[in-house]
């Protein structure tokens, strides 16, 4: 008697076999999560604006790690204008700028734009790491000077 | 003669297609001996389905977006980051070269390259988003900034990685 062949394509192992390539592909991939500083850039033009400017501090960075401030346009502020952050010898210290910018913050609670000066051989992350400093401590309208 | 045949389920039978005849009866072997009718093999269908499903929840729980990062750009990280909501025009800066959504521009061209990418965007202003390594000079980034002044952009964003 010939038995009659009853074929069926047996889906439990390629089932198997793709729940494992899932777990796989879902245990290599690499989420990573991004997210944006923003700035907003001054556009200069050639009017003379009657406006007055709000106050602003100044920072220029150096390679050092060295920060200099500089006041503009704050009333009150006396001759405490400029000033020095000299780095911890491996870059900024950043301990000291958080207390820092935080007395100037409390000296001058209308001062919420800064305008960074990095030099040209400045690192990009100690920039951005400034940036993030200084809006952590509400400084809300930071923005980058191109060289001169 | 007895024949064996890879296809033929009544001989081979995993644990797990037992279970499957005992889903709804409970009679392990009577309903396959009296030839009642198949249940389709849901177990694993469940486990693709309950994969699947955490994939998705799991790749879409932040609101962001996509955004290709490679793999030898180091991004800076920082604390008050916030999440990218709308896709923007993105510029690279990558060992010194700089690429505007992946094409590489030259240095001499980014304004001119800005300023077109700006009047094909209406509306409330354009945005770029910079993606630079952490590692880089601001003197490599110094171009970008004057082209974007040149070309009227104000809004800048830098990509970074937000850390706790």
């Amino acid at each position: 008697m010939k038995k009659e062949l009853d074929f069926e394509i047996n889906i439990l192992p390629i089932l198997d076999i793709l729940s494992v390539l899932i777990c796989f592909l879902l245990l290599t991939a690499v989420w990573v999560q991004m997210g944006a500083l923003s700035t907003k850039q001054a556009l200069g033009d050639n009017t003379i604006s009657k406006k007055e400017n709000p106050p602003s501090l100044w920072i220029q960075v150096e390679k050092n790690g060295t920060l200099r401030f500089t006041l503009k346009d704050v009333k009150n502020a006396g001759a405490r204008l400029d000033s020095t952050l000299a780095g911890n010898g491996q870059g900024v210290n950043w301990t000291a700028l958080t207390k820092k910018i935080q007395s100037l913050k409390s000296q001058f609670p209308q001062m919420n734009t800064v305008i960074i000066r990095p030099e040209a051989r400045a690192n990009y992350g100690v920039v951005i790491q400034l940036m993030d400093q200084l809006k952590r401590n509400q400084m809300t309208d930071v923005g980058l000077s191109p060289l001169g | 003669m007895k024949t064996s045949n890879f296809a033929n389920s009544a001989s081979r039978r995993s644990p797990l297609s037992e279970v499957q005849w005992m889903g709804q009866t409970g009679k392990s072997n009577a309903r396959q001996k009296t030839g009642g009718a198949v249940l389709l093999p849901l177990t694993s269908l469940i486990d693709a389905f309950s994969i699947i499903v955490i994939y998705l929840l799991v790749g879409t729980q932040g609101s962001g977006i996509e955004v290709d990062i490679p793999n030898q750009l180091k991004l800076p990280a920082a604390i008050s980051g916030i999440a990218m909501d709308k896709k923007m025009p993105t510029v690279r800066i990558q060992n010194g070269q700089y690429f505007i959504d992946d094409k590489k521009v030259a240095e001499s061209d980014l304004g001119r390259q800005l300023s077109k990418l700006k009047e094909q965007t209406q509306g409330e202003g354009v945005e770029i988003l910079i993606q630079a390594d952490t590692a880089m000079d601001y003197s490599d980034l110094d171009p970008l900034l004057k082209a974007g002044s040149q070309a009227g952009i104000q809004k800048l964003k830098f990509a970074v990685i937000p850390t706790k």
